[in-house]
């Protein structure tokens, strides 16, 4: 589980080792097939159709321009990029074979799998590979990873297994990005039909172990086994229906009733419902996620520091975890819980973590704010956790004599305000990929480089930021990242607060399902029924 | 006949162009659009640019107005923003699956609060007119979603069974169909069947102090001639108008339910749609449930004149 196995980074003492040449020798050889998704299957039996309940829909299928979590939780088994994010922070070759790395580390020259086809039947040549990573970083394609894409300045095809990434400075974070999380490689020339988009909600073009079947909104999405997929033997299950039950109670009634099989839960105190029901199995895993409060630095007073430090030093995190989703969950300090072993600054090492109220109320009265203030929380209708959250806060809050309001508004317009850098004071919930550039930069990085949706402006920080990403000495880098990580609870952009486990409920029929952290269902890929 | 069908129609084509305004003017009004729900937090504006460009969301909303009525006057709805599929076959699916669980209610409210509202009225303040009202009192009283939450728990906890989670058509398998529809239909037609009951036995009991009906027993006209031949014909006009309005009312809130059951209804795609901002689905799917309740209307008012041939249609 740690961080100086990761394969996809390049440790600066073995280029040197190596001699320093311009080119370096491939650090990283083929994955072995228990890397990937999830853990060998031994005696697994191949067939049958796992139904799996989900509470949200996707909006779509589209894995190029549709960035809902929701969307990329059952997409990254029908599409596939270069790299497979490993739970223990690891960048492992997927589509990729391994890579060599210019000694100014600003190309990748990257070998391809070979015998991958699309589910069109053709085979995946490095001409797919050039044609999709661009058709995902050029911004007038309107791709959500356009943005993470930034830093490359092209991808071209040398030969049929090999292409050739530079990037405009050194990122260690590179092959974290070639993930699943947007994109994936189809077929050069796809997106040329006009209809190219929305095709990809009624067929298929990637590289998966599973296929589209259908589409049917409201109803279900059902995948089938790629007959032709590159590992032999996988996946073990012939068919997975996932099916849309918009309601938590619905969706227990069919875990009892076995009319599902597999299950993640939103909210994770409904465990006691199928907890000791004959036939269920119930696991808790960690997670990437984090429930957080963003504390937007346009809205007065909170452009003060003191101010968010006082906020922070009220908060008592364990108390909003209990009340908000039963205690399934970890306490968090500046990292997702999944990713503090790996990448988290330890927490005795981190400013504001305890609850202190005296030190809350003077911080404010040196503020000018001794008798507290009005505030506004924003919380997301439909995000149940948040609800009980807000009430636990407003108490908290209100003895350091902030009074606070709640406004629940609905997602679409939560994310124009964030999108307009207008989020105020609010909750927020989200996940990333086991990678600290990529959870941090966009977020917190002062503008134009990142998108600072917080109005942080915190120029120390960012330059840490920039050295974190362009470092590829591991100790180095962790190193950079704690010290980022003190800034960054110092000053309180953000107060993350915990990280929900996630609750998987399966029947005992279901075997080798292993729940990525990131909440994605990778784990389908190597699951069998008995 | 013929003339008041079309000027009925025509009327209906006004209100419709009328009500597509009001809708695409609605849909617009929420903050948010379907480029900042597929880029998420993290998008990048020059991205946005482009998908706005692409979704025709650039252009002035009479032009958006304009291009999309076009396309409806040729039937072609579009397609989904979201789901990338034809806005036609997603209605036209999901609108099968609500107007099935709409008429098996109706239905089965009719065959139940009708009897049911007949008795109570000739029996009014005895012991059999107070048991229905306590059930018409408990199922107007009891929410739609609380009816069928009770239902979905209590039966799969006495049974270990509950329905089907994937819809199936009735011309594909009727017994599977018939499985996943009971419990939701049971769960509507426990309202309506007492909001009927109700309405029957209020109008029965006002028949009765009728004179032509007093007039009748009087003359000792049997009581099953009287019921059947005077007071039901007198009562039908009203009872065909609470129809049609419980019709329109499962029609446009049977969200609940298909929610509860997972059935993949008019009402969840346009709540999904309304999340999405999916605006072709929605504005096509809103068109859709005015000219429905105009249809019923119209069906309802020729039903009168069918009914009574003295109601003349102008």
């Amino acid at each position: 589980m740690s961080i100086f196995n990761l394969s996809g980074l390049l440790h600066r003492r073995a280029v040197l080792a190596l001699g320093g040449t311009a080119t370096v020798a491939a650090l990283v050889g083929p994955a072995a097939a228990s890397d990937l998704y999830g853990p060998s299957a031994a005696g697994a039996k191949s067939g049958g159709t796992l139904n799996m309940g989900l509470l949200v829909e996707p909006p779509g299928l589209d894995p190029f321009h549709q960035a809902a979590d929701a969307r990329i939780r059952l997409t990254v088994l029908i599409y596939q990029g270069l790299f497979y994010e490993s739970p223990d922070g690891k960048a492992t070759p997927l589509l990729a074979e391994g890579f060599d790395l210019s000694a100014d580390r600003l190309v990748y020259t990257i070998r391809l799998r070979k015998g991958v086809k699309f589910h069109t039947g053709q085979a995946m040549t490095a001409k797919d590979v050039a044609y999709s990573y661009n058709h995902i970083r050029d911004p007038k394609n309107g791709s959500p990873g356009a943005s993470d894409f930034g830093m490359i300045t092209s991808i071209e095809a040398v030969d049929d297994a090999t292409v050739k990434i530079a990037i405009s400075a050194p990122n260690a974070a590179l092959p974290m990005t070639l993930g699943n999380k947007y994109g994936g490689v189809v077929p050069a020339g796809y997106f040329d039909a006009p209809d190219a988009k929305t095709k990809l909600n009624q067929a298929s073009v990637g590289t998966g172990p599973f296929k589209l079947a259908e589409f049917k909104p409201n109803s279900n999405v059902s995948l089938v086994r790629h007959a032709e997929y590159w590992e032999p033997g996988v996946p073990y299950l012939d068919r997975v229906n996932f099916i849309f039950v918009p309601n938590a109670a619905g969706l227990l009634v069919g875990l009892r009733t076995k009319r599902i099989d597999l299950a993640t839960l939103n909210r994770p105190q409904d465990v006691s419902q199928v907890e000791g029901v004959a036939g269920l199995v119930v696991e808790r895993k960690p997670s990437f996620n984090q429930k957080a409060i963003d504390l937007g630095s346009e809205l007065k007073p909170l452009d003060d520091e003191r101010v968010r430090r006082a906020i922070a030093l009220a908060v008592d995190k364990d108390e909003i975890m209990r009340a908000s989703i039963g205690g399934f969950g970890k306490v968090i300090g500046t990292m997702v819980a999944g990713m503090q072993e790996s990448w988290g600054a330890p927490l005795d090492r981190l400013a504001n973590q305890k609850v202190d109220i005296a030190a809350a109320k003077k911080l404010l009265a040196d503020a000018g704010h001794p008798d507290g203030f009005e505030l506004n929380l924003t919380t997301i209708i439909g995000y149940d956790w948040m609800d009980p959250a807000a009430v636990t806060l407003r108490e908290q809050l209100a003895k350091i004599g902030i009074k606070l309001s709640i406004q629940r508004v609905e997602l679409g317009v939560w994310v124009k305000n964030f999108q307009s850098k207008q989020m105020g004071f609010t909750f927020n919930d989200w996940a990333t990929v086991p990678d600290p550039n990529l959870l941090f930069y966009r977020q917190f990085h002062k503008s134009p480089e990142g998108a600072d949706f917080r109005n942080w402006k915190n120029d120390a920080a960012s330059t840490l930021l920039d050295e974190g990403r362009a470092e590829s000495d591991p100790a180095k880098r962790r190193e950079i990242y704690t010290r980022y990580q003190q800034a960054m609870a110092e000053s309180v952009p953000t107060i993350m607060l915990f990280s929900a486990d996630h609750i998987v409920v399966r029947n005992e029929k279901v075997h080798n399902y292993e729940q990525h952290p990131t909440g994605w269902y990778y784990g389908l890929a190597r699951a069998w029924l008995a | 006949m013929g003339a008041y069908l079309a000027k009925r129609l025509a009327a209906s084509l006004v209100t419709a162009i009328l009500a597509s305004i009001v809708v695409f003017l609605l849909v617009r009004s929420v903050p948010g659009d379907v480029v900042g729900q597929m880029l998420g937090q993290s998008s990048d504006p020059v991205a946005a640019k482009a998908l706005r460009e692409f979704f025709g969301l650039d252009q002035p909303a009479w032009r958006q107005y304009l291009g999309w009525l076009s396309h409806v006057a040729t039937a072609d709805f579009g397609t989904s923003w979201s789901r990338g599929q034809p806005v036609l076959g997603m209605i036209g699916t999901a609108v099968g699956v609500t107007l099935e669980l709409a008429l098996a209610t109706l239905a089965i409210a009719t065959l139940v609060g009708v009897p049911l509202g007949v008795v109570a009225g000739i029996y009014e303040g005895r012991l059999l007119d107070r048991v229905i009202q306590t059930f018409n009192l408990l199922g107007l009283a009891a929410p739609v979603f609380w009816i069928g939450l009770m239902l979905l728990v209590g039966v799969s906890t006495a049974l270990e069974w509950s329905p089907p989670l994937m819809y199936v058509a009735p011309t594909e398998s009727l017994g599977e169909n018939i499985s996943i529809m009971a419990l939701p239909v049971l769960s509507l037609a426990l309202l309506q069947a007492a909001a009927y009951s109700q309405f029957v036995r209020q109008s029965v009991v006002s028949a009765f102090g009728q004179d032509y009906v007093r007039t009748a027993i009087a003359k000792g006209v049997p009581m099953r001639t009287v019921f059947f031949k005077h007071l039901l014909r007198n009562i039908a006009i009203p009872l065909i108008t609470f129809m049609g309005l419980i019709l329109i009312q499962i029609l446009g809130g049977a969200v609940i339910i298909e929610s509860l059951f997972a059935l993949p209804g008019l009402g969840r795609l346009l709540l999904s749609s309304i999340e999405t901002r999916d605006y072709p689905v929605l504005q096509a799917g809103l068109l859709v449930v005015v000219v429905i309740a105009m249809l019923v209307n119209l069906i309802v008012d020729l039903c009168y004149r069918v009914i009574d041939p003295r109601v003349r249609l102008s």
